[in-house]
């Protein structure tokens, strides 16, 4: 028993560090890459490359003073980013990295729970953290905070429905709600060559819950001066922004699982071909930032429901058909 | 250790079921019962229905307490809206439900003996085959005409809210 709980805590500890510190990197990854396709440099200054960049802007975060606005809902205001931040660190709980390793004699697992109900619990608790986001604009009390929070919830409501029925199509196909289980239903064969369609449909979707730009209508700049948390500063801001990357890195780590065989790989299966892949993910999500431009506020939502919903729906259904005729 | 557990989450539950109501902001209302919620679904986990707890945090906590959250948000009840008080006669029918609910309640779990899990979900088959699989298995065999009954409800209630919203033209 107390054998059991050391190694759970040692591996709780060590994937949270792994995790985050790949959280703080993807914001350097993004400033990074955007700088130099847009023929910059980046940040450069602190450290090699800028690679200190993450920690400075953290110690930065603790330094800054504090607003609180008048008129703004204080427990509600307080309580935002604690639901944004919590929620996706929870996240990070299902994530498999990779197989079973032995270690010192004893055989351990490369995540840290296999639950029964994997993915459903990723749909859940990433609804629950949305909410931090609405009331985070809600209780600014600011009208561009309203605004933004509204649209974050029209915006979740209608995309939500979209991913899960991605999520579906590939829970046919592998037969499980686990992760560990759909991760070893793909060895040989990828559910990306299996699933294409419901892999197109859950980069869309998720682009859009993850408030990434051609879907950032909580918070596009342009309109809203910067939608949900334009009343944040310090560490409150900086909890929504590692909030938003963890979520990112929870998204190319789902993609990986769901559509890229997630630790297997040609030559070794291990942990490396799970990062490896996520980190492709990440690239492509900043990618794709620094090439489309912002959707308009209708398009995004009549692309949702009348575009994305019908083609999920018909997804299922051909999959369904193809499982009976050839009888998987 | 799992007793304390239960009594922590069903506590915290009814108190933010009471706060449901007695909260000043339409918006507090609405976040005490996604609290409620989500205890409750922690009290399913309890009782090793994992499929059934997830389902609560995405259908209720997630998508009804959002849409109600977008309501109150979208009607911006920001400023407690001056609730009437209510008249003589609805105070004394609605202390009288209570008491009548109250007792059926007290009648119900005090006179028979409830027992625990009886017929085919027992803790070995649950153990044995994965909670999703035997839910499944029962949902798409034993109970699929209730099962399908339900969705086309469902679908007749949707169908019905789109035909009641849409405008004249």
């Amino acid at each position: 028993m107390l054998e059991y709980m050391t190694i759970l805590i040692i591996k709780t500890l060590v994937a949270f560090a792994v995790s985050l510190l790949i959280v703080a990197y993807s914001t350097w990854i993004e400033r990074k890459v955007l700088g130099h396709v847009q023929l910059r440099h980046g940040p450069l200054r602190v450290g090699f490359h800028g690679l200190l960049q993450p920690i400075a802007d953290g110690i930065k975060g603790f330094f800054k003073e504090e607003l609180i606005p008048d008129n703004a809902d204080k427990p509600l205001f307080l309580l935002a980013p604690i639901i944004s931040i919590g929620a996706s660190v929870t996240l990070i709980v299902i994530v498999p990295f990779g197989d079973k390793i032995t270690l010192f004699g004893r055989e351990i697992t490369l995540y840290l729970t296999d639950l029964d109900v994997g993915i459903l619990f990723v749909l859940g608790i990433s609804t629950i953290g949305s909410y931090g986001g609405i009331l985070g604009g809600w209780s600014s009390g600011n009208k561009y905070g309203v605004i933004g929070g509204l649209r974050g919830s029209a915006q979740m409501i209608s995309y939500e429905l979209s991913l899960a029925l991605a999520v579906i199509a590939v829970v046919m196909v592998s037969g499980s709600l686990s992760l560990i289980d759909i991760v070893n239903s793909q060895t040989g064969l990828w559910n990306i060559v299996k699933q294409p369609f419901a892999f197109v449909l859950f980069i869309i979707c998720g682009l859009a819950e993850l408030n990434r730009t051609p879907f950032d209508m909580p918070e596009a700049e342009a309109e809203l001066a910067c939608g949900f948390n334009v009343e944040y500063s310090s560490m409150k801001f900086a909890l929504f922004f590692m909030a938003e990357y963890c979520h990112m890195f929870v998204f190319a780590a789902l993609v990986t699982t769901l559509f890229l065989g997630g630790w297997h790989g040609p030559f070794v299966d291990g942990p490396h071909w799970f990062f490896l892949k996520s980190f492709a993910i990440i690239f492509f999500c900043v990618w794709e930032r620094s090439t489309f431009p912002r959707l308009r506020y209708d398009q995004v939502m009549s692309f949702g429901w009348k575009i994305l919903l019908p083609f999920g729906l018909l997804n299922i259904l051909l999959t369904g058909l193809w499982m009976l005729v050839f009888n998987m | 250790m799992e007793l304390v557990f239960l009594l922590i989450c069903g506590g915290v539950a009814v108190i933010a079921s009471l706060l449901v109501i007695f909260a000043r902001s339409t918006l507090h209302s609405a976040l005490w019962m996604v609290l409620s919620f989500f205890m409750i679904a922690v009290v399913y986990v309890l009782l090793h229905a994992q499929f059934l707890a997830m389902l609560q945090v995405i259908v209720y906590a997630g998508a009804i307490m959002m849409f109600i959250v977008y309501a109150i948000m979208m009607l911006n009840l920001r400023h407690d809206s001056k609730v009437k008080t209510a008249s003589k006669i609805s105070k004394v029918i609605g202390i009288g439900a209570l008491i009548v609910l109250f007792l059926e309640l007290m009648l119900v779990s005090l006179g028979q003996n409830l027992t625990a899990i009886q017929g085919p979900v027992t803790d070995k088959l649950v153990a044995t085959y994965g909670r999703m699989a035997v839910i499944s298995n029962f949902l798409f065999s034993d109970y699929l005409l209730p099962f399908e009954v339900v969705s086309i409800l469902l679908t007749a209630g949707v169908v019905g809210a789109v035909v009641l919203a849409k405008r004249e033209r």
